[in-house]
């Protein structure tokens, strides 16, 4: 807690963050070997090295000290709340991937194109990776939006569970092609030229499968040889790959071209998440179904990986429903839609009622206060 | 406890050879003979334990890994099975896949070593497994030995009088790494590269990444080839002549040093200094201290002394 006074509205998001505590049920697996992590009004963690012995001990804490921030450890400890941290005894961690909007150009205020791109980058990481390179299955994941404008996908498995910092690394790289190289693919053994085929694993199969499928676009094809405008000299080049085959393909110039293209589309083959949070196995994350103080939205457990498509942060994240309020802008607010409820623009110093949920979320953003 | 007395004498020999030459002497697996091998073996984890000392321990580990490198790869052809039971004892199943072989991702991320040849973003992963080749699957294990070693060692119990003398010779053999070790001007290294050479000073073995980042920093920061071989004696596999060579390579080729991205993708990277590569630290870290600390005037004098 921030300083001796309390804001009316820091009160208030505590009277209101208890009372959603107090009627809800928490439920963290492991949670007597996991470390947490409180934060409050001014940093998302404050006090750490907390730990508890079961559900219902944390969820009075909770209803008692209503911390804007709720945090705990992807690791698991013997003594959580042991430090300095060696003495934890490190006993093993979920695999954690974080997906964010803060790269994404949006300012404070959460944008649909963010939450979009965002949920589009995690589907990619568990269709792409995680099931199919990683082979982790569906019940070994567990999905949850951040409360704020990304999600956190969780692996708990025993295949990762002991994994250090560098193995993590590598998972991390891996997913983010960091240290990906063309020359590893590709090689040249006597006179002949060796690259993958369509169905093989990692890397090597994706770009073959992205090439093949952008053979389609013209252009594309174009930029690697002239004769690829005529369909049936695409088919014979997308067969041969298919197999593996890029040795006989009939194209000047070939590896230097092919280098080129693979650079150009290692980005799009790549998935986009925080290594530092994948590598790091003493990192807090936010405790699913908790409230993020930032935003007053849950950072709502997914019923499975599949449920992220039809998934919308803004209409199902938001977690207050009670009476209307007023509130002053103290700055100048962009349009919203929370709960289906659109708002806005509303320009500083003016005074407007709103429902409960978007007037939460402008006070948790810091851009309104509560209006007497 | 007792023990033969020739068996104690021989594990010390062994012990010894870890030390001298880096590798343990590969015997015939004779059935007569394995016996005798297996009691040296135990006796020689004795003896190291009983001397007690992080530099011996991973020396010695990477000597009998080595071993186990040299007796599998002879194996492997003539008697798949034998490798077979060795990555059992690890807990690893190889798949045999063609040529190659396919090894649960979290085996291949623990027992693979860290270097560029394996990064998994350049492997054929998929539905969990990572294929590899008949060598590196030995590689793995050799691996495997030498963490196991490294972790196991020191065993604590009560040990014989002979055994725990050996163990005083032994430790009596081994180099004075503390006048070995030169006393560098670390101040202005970088983070990363200061962790490293503390790393090498306590005998930990440092992945390849790590070692060819470091050598390529201190050549590009203009120590010369003995110098840096006194900083590298740390390391529980040194070998004067390999080193040499190494330093020496890299020199003539003139690396590039790596990105403190990739320093971060090697997992050495230790305080996000954000200065683009290791080797702008000392100017980075000269130019904030001078904003700090002068006046204006001063200031533009210095950064443009700074660019000579």
């Amino acid at each position: 807690m921030s300083g001796l006074v309390m804001s009316n509205e820091e009160k208030f998001l505590h009277k209101k963050f208890s009372d959603y505590y107090s009627s809800s049920t928490v439920s963290v697996r492991g949670l007597e070997k996991r470390e947490f992590g409180f934060g409050g009004w001014e940093k998302k963690i404050e006090f750490r090295h907390l730990s508890f012995k079961n559900e219902s001990e944390l969820r009075a804490r909770l209803v008692a000290e209503a911390p804007l921030y709720i945090s705990h450890s992807l690791a698991y400890y013997e003594f959580p709340d042991a430090r300095p941290m060696p003495r934890k005894i490190w006993e093993g961690s979920d695999l954690i991937f974080d997906l964010d909007a803060e790269g994404h150009t949006c300012g404070k205020f959460t944008c649909q194109q963010c939450l979009d791109r965002v949920k589009a980058d995690a589907i990619k990481l568990i269709e792409e990776f995680l099931l199919p390179d990683f082979g982790f299955s569906k019940s070994e994941l567990a999905v949850n939006f951040s409360g704020s404008r990304g999600y956190h996908v969780h692996v708990v498995s025993d295949a990762i569970y002991d994994l250090d910092r560098e193995a993590r690394r590598e998972i991390a790289d891996y997913v983010s092609g960091t240290g990906l190289s063309f020359e590893r693919l590709f090689w040249n053994e006597g006179k002949k030229f060796f690259g993958p085929s369509s169905s093989q694993g990692g890397f090597g199969g994706k770009f073959a499968r992205a090439f093949v499928a952008k053979l389609t676009d013209d252009s594309f094809a174009i930029s690697i040889a002239r004769k690829l405008k005529k369909p049936e000299e695409k088919e014979k080049l997308k067969m041969a790959i298919e197999r593996g085959n890029w040795d006989n393909i009939g194209i000047t110039n070939r590896e230097k071209k092919l280098s080129e293209k693979f650079e150009e589309m290692k980005l799009t083959m790549a998935g986009r998440i925080d290594a530092n949070v994948t590598a790091d196995t003493s990192k807090l994350i936010r405790m699913p179904d908790s409230i993020h103080g930032g935003s007053g939205f849950s950072a709502k457990r997914l019923s499975s990986p599949d449920a992220i498509t039809s998934f919308e942060p803004m209409r199902s994240a938001p977690v207050f429903r009670s009476a209307p309020m007023k509130l002053k802008a103290t700055e100048a607010i962009p349009a919203l839609n929370i709960q289906d409820f659109s708002f806005g623009p509303i320009p500083a110093g003016e005074v407007r009622e709103l429902p409960e949920a978007c007037a939460i979320y402008l006070i948790c953003k810091k851009a309104a206060c509560i209006f007497p | 406890m007792e023990i033969v007395s020739s068996y104690v004498e021989k594990a010390e020999e062994r012990v010894q050879e870890a030390i001298v030459s880096g590798k343990v002497k590969k015997v015939p697996a004779l059935t007569e003979a394995q016996e005798e091998e297996l009691a040296l073996y135990a006796i020689a984890r004795m003896i190291v334990s009983c001397a007690n000392n992080r530099y011996l321990i991973n020396r010695y580990a990477v000597a009998e890994a080595k071993k186990t490198n040299d007796y599998l790869s002879s194996d492997s052809s003539a008697h798949p099975e034998y490798v077979d039971a060795v990555a059992a004892e690890f807990g690893i199943k190889f798949e045999k896949s063609g040529a190659q072989f396919l090894v649960p991702l979290g085996k291949y991320l623990t027992y693979t070593p860290r270097s560029t040849d394996y990064k998994l973003a350049n492997r054929e992963v998929s539905a969990g497994k990572v294929k590899v080749s008949n060598h590196e699957r030995v590689r793995m294990l050799e691996e495997a030995v030498k963490k196991k070693i490294e972790r196991e060692l020191p065993i604590r119990a009560a040990f014989p009088a002979d055994v725990k003398a050996s163990g005083a010779r032994v430790l009596a053999l081994l180099p004075k790494l503390e006048s070995a070790v030169v006393k560098v001007g670390q101040e202005n290294y970088p983070p990363c590269v200061r962790r490293m050479i503390e790393e090498l000073s306590l005998n930990v073995n440092l992945p390849h990444t790590a070692r060819v980042a470091l050598a390529i920093y201190l050549v590009r920061a203009g120590m010369p080839t003995d110098k840096i071989m006194d900083i590298f004696r740390g390391a529980p596999d040194f070998s004067e002549k390999t080193t040499h060579y190494q330093v020496e390579y890299l020199r003539t080729k003139g690396y590039a040093m790596p990105s403190c991205s990739t320093m971060d993708s090697y997992g050495v990277c230790v305080a996000q200094c954000h200065c683009g590569t290791p080797l702008n630290y000392r100017a980075n870290v000269h130019g904030r201290a001078l904003k700090r600390e002068e006046p204006n005037e001063e200031r533009a004098r210095g950064e443009s002394e700074g660019k000579k």
